[in-house]
């Protein structure tokens, strides 16, 4: 019945085909999303068919999956379509229906799904993602410099309308805003060799976890291909969302917690009189709380070190793989944390027929003003808005975006003593609903903490097709 | 004030209960309204909101009209639910999120109903992964159903049956149709109100759109919990 | 305390032109009645007020029909309320006041206001029979006939004011349809705005309260009417040699309900607690001795305890100075905030 299992696969042809950024990151500085409008299609195709064969001086070469070695390109051009920018190129209504419902109804209809109400609501979105209908393309950019970005926005704009831009950029060390260390842990794909994940020591994932045609993690299970082939083989799908993130009130909540705790009669089983040396250099109690708070609460010390095999300290000596490691009954690392809600890994799940199918690739970059969550001003809220621009990457954004995060990262099914809770770090939150449960050690229970509000809220974004170099051939050619 | 209450005044009042009237009704009046403000079809199942209560506990009632109406037919349905028993208990067991599952012959229809919670989605697909060749086995006996077996082959398209065969579930409170119907026609839901007498009507025209459905999100006993949380509390193990 | 003029203007604007500027200018007719509350086992878990964690609670209800007719319509479709006070241990008292409707018709006091000065009682109108025809050929029940002695009504203005107001609509097409109660103890009564319980654990949480009925909601037979006064007398009787308890129960609010909004009720999926049980043991004499002081009592839903606080819904806080305003002015015995000092919290 599993007619698509092949059993030896052609890998570096797959990946001269498939768009890069998809099967490993591009690990630049900065990066820029250009949302286009197909305002003269016949301009567009012929963008598209010259960005596929390897660009050309007015126009960028679409960046392929394959290792650059030693080549490094100045720049990385890639491309994802929405719904409506396949129709706007002109795709067949007979091809656009063998595409999955939840991207033919694009982002904005599935909001509630993915929490994106009140604040979050589709409707507060700034342009140009209060017009969905008018976002066909999202278009990326990665480089080093800046000059890099505009040469190739101003060859862009020359086929398509730039309806937004948004600028992003890393912030130096692997850091996201609130501070953490990210872009850690990835899933690790059968044949494709990633650097980065090379001793990761997780269950491999088949290649349809992530690219169209191929065996999926379940068993008999295989996602439709978009009809025909050549425009829906390797291709693979894009949540891009645009997380304003509160770092300022992330802080304050912390300090908060804090002080909550110092009073907490159970304050001494969390931590123990002086242990608060041995949680980070130069800690008080006070500081080493707060760091205990946001390491259970994502599932990583800031610094990266995770939380499940080293709960006493974000130094370790000797220290511990950053990606090696299970969650089981005994965790010290909280079910309801960022990380462990994200990948349950090889945990006890409620839905057990889940485990290890719900996998994401992510991709992001930071924007907005700096904020220093070691040295700000608790005097003067620094409310600017900065976040993420963030790619959740997956072979069906049903199956596994959305499932994530309407099943795992808010309402928290996967775990009963969690399950009525959103995520800590960005779930639909309220003051006055939240809860998150810390972790004691020696299985000494758990203590609640209560009234966070929602730290992170959606700003922008769209479900987005990431066609392989083929299919970006077939849609230059209609 | 004067006294209104003449016969004819009494006589319109009971004409809703006399027989010529209510077929004059049944026959021109509702579906001239039919014609003249056709209702869409409202979406199957339990709506998406962030309530956690919301997503647990939720219902599906799945009816799905059989090929061969016939007692040979359902006793095929019947069979087709009766060999497969060890699958399907253990593929619910694995599944995890559901409180409770029965299958019914009803009418010309093999009905599916159970409560389950999360999402949706999640749900059927889960399912079919664990049981698929049971969906298989019980879909073969299914009107317009065949193209879709083997069902792990077809998994966006059979979510999709699944939801469009789900029954309609009307809102709890009544004045909420209105936005469900402005939803449904593209209309914004915070625009200009309706005018609340005419809700009866809407009804009316919607049990036409949808003629079988849930009345209202149902009853729990103990609602916000979900299937793992009450063994867990049970001490019998998730 | 000081009054807003807003509050004063909509305790002033209620009044009826068939009400009584001695009386009560809503819930103008009514009875009082005696009992007590007994908490459940888990109530101290989410509420530690005082009633929730003291075995027994002496309370003092009172009962009545919503309109502010000073004409007693016992049988005519109409909300009704029940004001409970809980007598605490420390000598205090906390209400708890409720009525037949879930959900409200404003969201905010100056919706309110527009909500009463559109849905003023207006001269009855007998609806044509032609115009009822047209109505039924267009699917649209005709509005009943007034009652024998209607002459004024406040229906005609709320649907209305509903038509053009989409937030007041499920109040004003549940308030026509509510009918009347057999009793006032078959009734279930909601308290409708949000409150805030803490646990004994320190724990916040933003609930709503219903009153249950144990011995069953029933409504009157409106093709058969009992007559304009029965729910006293079938209260005293009841009461005579019975008992009759009423369930407390508490819905939990999850992300993304409404906290500050009455007009939306909570789907009655919620998480729901079952803190205690009211037993009512004793009806008003039908003495003056009894009609006064039940008639001259003033509830205030603001009269709270530690341990259960308002929510920030703004119809909420108003209703504060309403009370206690009216209260003056119908020169009833003061409640706490009727005093004329300025103790605003
Ligand atoms: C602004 C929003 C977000 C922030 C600040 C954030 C932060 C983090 C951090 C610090 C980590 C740990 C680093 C690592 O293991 O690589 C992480 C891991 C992860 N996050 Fe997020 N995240 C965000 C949004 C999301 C969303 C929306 C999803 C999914 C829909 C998601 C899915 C994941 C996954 C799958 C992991 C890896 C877990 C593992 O494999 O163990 N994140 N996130
Ligand atoms: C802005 C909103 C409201 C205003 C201004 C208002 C005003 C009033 C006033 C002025 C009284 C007479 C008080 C007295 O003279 O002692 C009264 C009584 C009453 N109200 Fe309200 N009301 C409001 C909302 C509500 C709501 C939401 C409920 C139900 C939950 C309610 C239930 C009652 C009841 C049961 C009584 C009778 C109390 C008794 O028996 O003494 N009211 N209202």
């Amino acid at each position: 019945m599993n007619k698509q299992v092949k059993k030896d696969v052609d890998i570096d042809a797959i990946e001269r085909d498939v768009q890069g950024n998809i099967l490993r990151s591009y690990s630049r500085h900065l990066v820029r999303h250009l949302m286009l409008e197909v305002t003269n299609v016949a301009a567009a195709r012929r963008f598209l068919g010259v960005a596929a064969n390897g660009g050309s001086e007015a126009v960028p070469a679409i960046t392929p999956g394959s290792d650059w070695g030693k080549a490094k390109p100045p720049s990385n051009f890639n491309i994802g379509l929405t719904f409506e920018g396949l129709k706007a190129l002109g795709v067949s209504r007979r091809t656009l229906q063998t595409f999955p419902v939840e991207f033919s109804q694009g982002m904005t209809k599935r909001a509630m799904k993915i929490g994106d109400f009140g604040d979050s609501a589709p409707d507060k979105w700034p342009a140009p993602f209060d017009t969905p209908e008018k976002v066909h393309i999202v278009a990326s950019i990665h480089a080093d410099e800046e000059g890099q970005l505009d040469k190739v926005e101003a060859q862009v704009a020359k086929a398509f309308t730039v309806l937004g831009v948004r600028d992003g950029r890393g912030l130096g060390r692997g850091k996201v805003f609130f501070g953490y260390k990210d872009s850690i842990s990835q899933p690790r794909f059968k044949w494709v060799k990633d650097r980065t994940q090379a001793t990761a020591d997780e269950p491999l994932d088949p290649l349809g976890t992530i690219l169209l045609g191929y065996p999926t993690s379940m068993e008999d299970m295989s996602f439709r291909v978009p009809y025909p082939d050549a425009l829906g083989l390797n291709g693979s799908f894009n949540a891009f969302r645009i997380l304003a993130q509160a770092s300022y009130d992330y802080e304050i909540y912390l300090d908060e917690a804090a002080d909550f705790l110092l009073k907490h009669k159970d304050v001494d089983l969390l931590l123990p009189p002086g242990a608060e040396k041995k949680v980070g250099k130069g800690l008080d109690r006070h500081a080493a709380l707060r760091e205990i708070v946001a390491a259970q609460m994502c599932g990583r010390w800031r610094n990266g070190t995770p939380y499940e095999t080293s709960p006493d300290t974000m130094d370790p000596d000797p220290d511990v793989s950053p990606t090696n490691f299970d969650y089981s009954a005994q965790s010290r690392c909280p079910a309801g944390a960022h990380m462990r809600r994200a990948n349950p890994r090889g945990g006890h799940i409620v839905q057990r027929i889940a485990t290890y199918t719900r996998r994401l690739v992510r991709r992001g970059m930071s924007y907005g003003p700096d904020f220093d969550p070691d040295d700000f001003d608790r005097k003067n809220p620094d409310r600017r808005e900065r976040g993420l621009l963030g790619n959740f990457l997956c072979a069906n954004l049903g199956a596994q975006f959305e499932a994530v995060m309407c099943d795992w990262l808010n309402v928290g099914l996967q775990t009963p003593s969690i399950t009525g809770t959103n995520d800590p770090l960005l779930g639909a939150n309220t003051a006055e609903t939240s809860r998150f449960d810390l972790t004691l050690p020696d299985n000494a229970g758990t203590i609640s903490i209560y009234g966070f509000p929602r730290f992170v809220t959606a700003r922008g974004g769209a479900y987005t097709f990431l066609p392989s170099l083929t299919a970006i051939r077939y849609l230059s050619e209609l | 004030m004067t006294n209104k209450d003449t016969w004819f005044n009494r006589y319109v009042n009971s004409l809703p209960t006399r027989g010529w009237f209510k077929l004059l009704s049944r026959y021109v009046v509702v579906p001239y309204w039919i014609w003249r403000d056709p209702k869409p079809k409202l979406p199957g199942g339990p709506r998406e909101s962030p309530q956690p209560s919301e997503n647990t506990q939720r219902m599906m009632n799945l009816i799905m009209p059989l090929k061969d109406p016939s007692p040979m037919g359902r006793a095929m349905a019947a069979m087709a639910i009766a060999q497969n028993v060890d699958e399907i208990f253990s593929g619910l067991d694995n599944v995890g999120t559901v409180h409770t599952a029965r299958f019914l012959i009803l009418g010309d229809n093999l009905c599916m109903i159970s409560v389950y919670d999360g999402d949706f989605s999640n749900y059927i697909r889960d399912f079919i992964e664990t049981i698929g060749s049971v969906f298989d086995a019980v879909i073969s006996q299914i009107k317009g159903a065949e193209h879709m077996i083997p069902t792990c082959d077809h998994v966006e398209e059979f979510i999709e049956w699944v939801h469009d065969h789900d029954l309609f579930q009307a809102p709890d409170f009544p004045t909420d149709l209105f936005a469900l119907q402005d939803a449904a026609k593209g209309l914004p839901t915070d625009g200009p109100a309706h005018e609340i007498m005419t809700l009866p009507r809407d009804l009316i025209l919607q049990l036409h759109a949808n003629p079988n459905l849930s009345l209202g999100g149902g009853y729990r006993s103990y609602p916000g919990y979900s299937a793992a949380q009450v063994r867990d509390k049970f001490g019998v193990g998730w | 305390m000081h009054y807003s003029d807003l509050a004063k203007r909509i305790v002033d604007e209620l009044l009826r032109p068939d009400g009584s500027d001695k009386l009560r200018p809503v819930h103008t007719i009514g009875i009082g009645a005696t009992g007590y509350f007994e908490p459940s086992e888990v109530a101290p878990q989410y509420c530690k007020a005082d009633h929730f964690i003291t075995p027994r609670t002496k309370a003092t209800l009172r009962f009545s029909n919503g309109s502010g007719s000073k004409t007693q319509h016992d049988d005519w479709s109409d909300v009704r309320g029940m004001a409970t006070r809980f007598h605490l241990s420390d000598g205090t008292d906390t209400d708890l006041i409720m009525m037949t409707l879930p959900e409200f018709f404003a969201r905010t006091p100056e919706e309110f206001l527009e909500f009463t000065l559109a849905a003023k009682p207006t001269e009855v109108h007998w609806v044509s029979p032609w115009k009822k025809i047209w109505q039924m050929l267009h699917l649209i029940p005709p509005q009943p006939d007034p009652y024998p002695d209607e002459e004024i009504s406040p229906n005609e203005g709320a649907i209305k004011f509903a038509n053009e107001n989409r937030y007041s609509q499920l109040a004003v097409f549940q308030a026509a349809a509510i009918g009347a109660p057999v009793s006032y103890l078959r009734a279930a009564y909601h308290a409708v705005h949000t409150f805030v319980v803490t646990g004994e654990d320190e724990v916040e949480r933003w609930v709503r309260f219903t009153w249950q009925p144990i011995d069953g909601v029933k409504n009157e037979n409106p093709l058969d009417p009992p007559g304009a006064d029965y729910l006293q007398g079938r209260l005293r009787d009841r009461l005579a040699d019975h008992t009759s308890r009423f369930t407390l129960m508490m819905q939990i609010g999850e992300v993304g309900d409404a906290f500050d909004d009455s007009t939306k009720p909570w789907p009655p999926h919620r998480q729901r607690v079952m803190m205690g049980t009211l037993t009512l043991d004793h009806a008003a004499e039908d003495t003056k001795a009894q009609d006064d002081y039940f008639e001259k009592l003033s509830f205030n839903p603001m009269l709270l305890t530690p341990g259960i606080r308002a929510s920030e819904d703004p119809v909420l806080h108003i209703r504060k100075e309403a009370y206690a305003y009216s209260s003056g002015k119908r020169d009833a015995t003061p409640c706490p905030f009727s005093g004329g000092a300025e103790d605003d919290q």
